[in-house]
């Protein structure tokens, strides 16, 4: 329960709040917001992707929609809906919460919509979350890996949270004998506000290495020549930085340029292209994520596969977690064998008690409405990603 | 209708907010007072109202009420420390306000949720009582423009020495656009978090004062109903620009510039000269002096984007 | 000492960013809302003609410096003086001013947000290859180096133009009784033009020089700057040229300090806290004069 025990009992009181809020709403309008359900799919089923393809987070939901793209694609191709097709429709958030919540009333008051998939963003994801659970839409997320996006049965989250897999860095830590790291770490979102509070410090612990200097840098950094002076000051073996996707290339220069030559524990968000600007300075950058093509699952390959063939491109993670989301809920459809939202809800649970193989990779399982991964390592080389090991073989 | 309704409520309710945070930027303004302090004082009533009805598990009204009163005193206390300052001084005194606000709720901890924000903030709030408040506020907006307030208060903007000499208080008008200003930004920031149930610090950032200022000044500073139409505009113009596609930030940058330029005194001011000129027209058709029927021929026919035309009926427009 | 010399070097792209907003606002009393997003385009432009052709250091720079200029006349025409020309009173037209500001900025931010998706982007396809020279203890990159020159060489330029020449002489007349100034026969439009001129080649410089300096960045760099340079433009005192120097130090000084000593995700409010302070205790700035304030 990692999303609840954080912050203890106050977050399970709002999370109690919004479910009695469903009771009261269930109850006042008798379940009016379902659509007439027959038995048996209809000939085709209207889900709506709420994802930025515009703003701040394009590239992450840009990416995404590519991944729903191509598995509606399989799924209206294969017989798993019964020959049922699904219709998907793109609803662009311009990375804003209000626009996030506003296609999604929109998407709730269609009746022929039965299912939504939520934004990659946590910003629009916890104003999009309230609203899906008030009023039984189903909604699957991909990344959103905040506090107050999973917030009951109609919301899910195809994708770890960051801190779940973060710890398989352990053994790149051991591996290379470090006994010292230095941590600069963004205060801005709070996924790596949290490893870089916590995570760190508890694998400190674990590992018995020392942490050196922890400094935290705000959303206006964008010169971090003083802090890293600082952080190499304090003489750490390694540095570990935990920085938004756009200030990686910037650390990595800069503590280049400060003389350290050693790899930089990161985190994925300098993927996606996001640390090339660097150049040279980008190589021996490691971190691990939940996904990466070059992972060996069978079914991980078989996916890299397809999108290739799609796209002509590698996938990125993003596009690995909105697969797998479709595939969830397809799954839950057919099981519901009705496109009725509370139907489909009943049904994504039973389907989230089993394991499945995705493109994240085998045996996958659910936890809390948040899909679990064992995650991979990977090193940034100028020639591309490296798979340095892959936490399934541990 | 109702189809209508159900689909675009979030709008709706931001049309409200946006609303109230707009006033709350117009009505120090119209005083003459640069301020931008109702961005922060949303900020203040939203996380206030969040953490009542989170921690203590208030109703509604009273989350509002404490959430008012609390960013009036606020306004109160901020327009004793800068109510000296004038023009962009005060501007920038009041931005730095703001986002000092933003950057409280981000430290915040466990109360204010740090970068996460807050949460489940859901109560009893309906609808018809966001209209209610949203309609008595309009009204109380409305008639201190009219009358001997308006009056008064156009004297404090326009010509402060004249309104000194009259015996107007400039520091007691000064210090109520503070109160009222807080008051009102409380008031949209508890609304807006009440609909939404969320409220983070990117919610209360910069923006926020960029679209206050925007809806007052395309929509027109001068009256309740600028705000009016500002509101609308800019809270539904983002949605029907998703049907552009790819472009639609580019084409809203453009219209932004565009009634910047080109309308001074907002849309409401080219509707009240609009009208204006049409009743002349009808006047002149029934009864055309000489020197107009030249006009009516199209010699000198005054096109309606040309305010400078009737600037100086300005101080007519009610 | 290592953090002095950082404080040195974020303190001269501040002061570089600042310098052609305080130049404006000082002298034609334009508040350019504009001036994040020419920063940040003109980097982006030679970003986009680097993808095309290989470029050395000098002529990027060039580039900066002409596509900023130029940006920034086309909004003075386009926008600032349309806005003046129909604004009845110097208030309003302050405002519009500010509105017409943010507005027109918003238009390259969408361009440059669409082209990149918001990745950051930089020189490294660039002949030019940052070098970190060593001396002792001390780091420095040649880059680093060359930004607080070009900083310092234009700041001293701009004071002495300013002080100096009838050019100068004009300006500060403008900024100090626009009337009196056109009754004596300045052409103000010209002045104004030539003003923005300037102060956007300075902005396209900053963004060039920024860019080189920290390897990458993106659409939105720029708006963040902006905040900055309020700060320091208020710190110093609107108008001052000696101000706004110091005010870049001071703030980058400071801002440093609480990063480094402190949990750093305060940092932000540093400038906030200072503009407001400032504005409070000493509302004209540190070294500005009560009498070129305007209200």
């Amino acid at each position: 329960m990692i999303w609840n025990a954080r912050r203890g009992g106050r977050r399970k009181i709002a999370v109690a709040a919004i479910a009695t809020g469903v009771l009261l709403s269930v109850a006042a309008c008798g379940g009016s917001d379902a659509p007439a359900s027959g038995e048996g799919l209809p000939d085709e089923i209207k889900l709506v992707s709420v994802n930025p393809t515009t703003g701040v987070v394009a590239f992450a939901g840009a990416s995404a929609n590519k991944g729903y793209e191509l598995a509606v694609k399989e799924i209206n191709e294969s017989d798993l809906l019964g020959g049922s097709k699904i219709k998907l429709e793109f609803k662009d958030t311009k990375s804003e919460p209000q626009t996030a919540a506003s296609a999604l009333t929109s998407a709730i008051t269609d009746r022929d919509v039965a299912a939504v998939f939520g934004s990659v963003s946590s910003t629009e994801a916890v104003a999009m979350s309230p609203l899906a659970q008030k009023r039984g839409m189903p909604i699957i997320y991909t990344q959103a890996g905040s506090d107050g996006v999973v917030v009951g049965d109609y919301t899910y989250r195809a994708t770890p949270l960051m801190s779940s897999y973060y710890p398989i860095i352990s053994r790149f830590i051991k591996e290379q004998g470090y006994k010292s790291v230095g941590v600069m770490y963004t205060s801005v979102t709070p996924t790596l506000q949290e490893i870089g509070q916590k995570t760190y410090p508890q694998l400190a612990k674990e590992l018995g290495f020392e942490i050196t200097k922890s400094i935290a840098t705000s959303a206006t950094t964008q010169d971090f020549a003083a802090p890293i002076s600082q952080l190499l000051a304090s003489k750490p073996d390694v540095v570990a930085t935990l920085q938004v996707g756009a200030s990686n290339p910037t650390v990595m220069t800069q503590l280049r340029q400060a003389g350290y030559q050693g790899k930089v524990l990161g985190n994925s968000g300098a993927s996606a292209g996001n640390l090339k600007p660097a150049g040279k300075a980008g190589d021996g950058m490691v971190w691990p994520v939940d996904f990466n093509y070059q992972q060996n699952a069978e079914s991980s390959q078989k996916f890299v596969a397809a999108y290739r063939a799609e796209y002509g491109e590698v996938p990125l993670n993003y596009a690995a977690e909105a697969y797998d989301a479709a595939y969830f809920l397809a799954r839950s459809m057919a099981a519901a064998d009705s496109t009725d939202r509370e139907a489909i809800k009943d049904a994504m649970k039973e389907e989230a008690a089993k394991t499945f193989d995705g493109a994240l990779g085998k045996d996958l399982k659910w936890e809390n409405g948040t899909l679990q991964v064992p995650g991979v390592m990977v090193e940034y080389t100028t020639e591309g990603e490296k798979l340095l090991y892959e936490g399934a073989g541990e | 209708m109702m189809d209508f309704y159900d689909s675009n409520l979030v709008l709706i309710q931001a049309t409200c907010t946006g609303l109230i945070l707009a006033l709350s930027i117009q009505v120090p303004l119209r005083m003459g007072v640069f301020s931008f302090a109702g961005a922060g004082s949303y900020g203040i009533g939203a996380y206030l109202a969040a953490i009542l009805v989170i921690e203590q598990e208030v109703s509604a009204f009273v989350a509002i009420g404490a959430a008012m009163l609390a960013t009036a005193v606020i306004g109160l206390l901020l327009g004793l420390l800068i109510f000296k300052l004038n023009g962009l001084y005060l501007a920038m005194a009041t931005v730095a306000f703001d986002l000092i606000i933003g950057v409280i709720t981000i430290n915040g901890g466990e109360t204010t949720g740090g970068s996460t924000g807050l949460y489940g903030v859901i109560t009893d709030f309906t609808m018809g009582q966001m209209f209610a408040l949203t309609v008595i506020v309009l009204a109380l907006v409305a008639l201190s423009e009219v009358g001997r307030t308006g009056r008064r208060v156009d004297a404090v903007r326009d010509d402060p020495e004249l309104a000194l000499s009259m015996g107007i208080s400039l520091r007691r008008y000064r210090l109520t656009a503070f109160v009222v200003s807080g008051a009102l930004g409380g008031l949209a920031g508890a609304m807006n978090v009440l609909v939404r149930s969320a409220i983070g610090p990117l919610d209360i950032g910069f923006g926020l004062i960029v679209l206050g200022l925007t809806m007052i000044i395309v929509g027109g500073s001068r009256s309740w109903k600028g705000a009016v139409i500002g509101a609308i505009i800019f809270t539904w113009l983002p949605d029907i620009l998703t049907a552009i596609g790819e472009w639609q930030e580019l084409v809203y940058g453009i219209i932004v510039a565009l009634a910047a330029v080109f309308l001074p005194r907002g849309i409401y001011g080219v509707l009240v000269d609009l009208n204006k000129w049409l009743r002349r027209r009808r006047r002149e058709r029934r009864d055309p002096p000489p020197a107009v029927a030249a006009e009516q021929a199209g010699d000198i026919d005054p096109k309606p984007g040309d305010v400078r035309e009737f600037a100086l009926n300005e101080e007519t427009v009610p | 000492m290592q953090d002095l010399l950082s404080v040195v070097t974020l303190g001269s792209i501040y002061l570089l960013f600042a310098l052609g907003m305080s130049l404006t606002w000082g002298t034609i009393d334009i508040l350019n809302f504009g001036h994040g997003a020419i920063f940040m385009f003109s980097s982006f432009t030679a970003y986009l003609v680097l993808q095309q052709t290989e470029l050395g250091l000098p002529l990027i720079v060039l580039l900066g410096l002409v596509v900023g200029a130029l940006m920034s006349l086309l909004i003075q025409v386009l926008a600032f003086e349309q806005i003046i020309k129909r604004a009845k009173d110097k208030r309003t037209a302050e405002m519009q001013i500010l509105i017409g500001g943010i507005g027109v900025a918003i238009i390259p931010l969408a361009i440059a947000q669409h082209h990149t998706k918001s990745n950051p982007f930089g020189f490294s396809s660039s002949t030019f290859t940052v070098d970190t020279w060593t001396m002792g203890d001390l780091r420095i990159t040649n880059i680093a180096a060359l930004s607080i020159v070009v900083a310092l060489v234009l700041w001293v330029a701009a004071a002495v133009w300013l002080r100096r020449s009838r050019q100068g002489l004009a300006l500060r007349s403008i900024g100090v009784d626009a009337e009196t100034a056109a009754l004596m026969g300045i052409d103000r439009r010209k002045m104004a033009l030539v003003t923005m001129a300037v102060s956007g080649g300075m902005a396209g410089l900053s963004g060039v020089l920024f860019t080189f300096g920290l390897g990458a960045i993106t659409a939105e760099s720029g708006d963040t700057l902006l905040v900055k340079a309020f700060a320091c433009i208020i710190l110093g005192g609107v108008g001052s040229m000696l101000g706004v120097a110091f005010g870049a130090f001071f703030l980058a000084a400071a801002e440093t300090v609480v990063l480094t000593q402190t949990s750093g995700s305060w940092v932000e409010a540093v400038s906030f806290g200072l503009i407001f302070l400032v504005l409070l205790f000493r509302p004209s700035g540190v070294f500005g004069r009560a009498d070129v304030r305007r209200t």
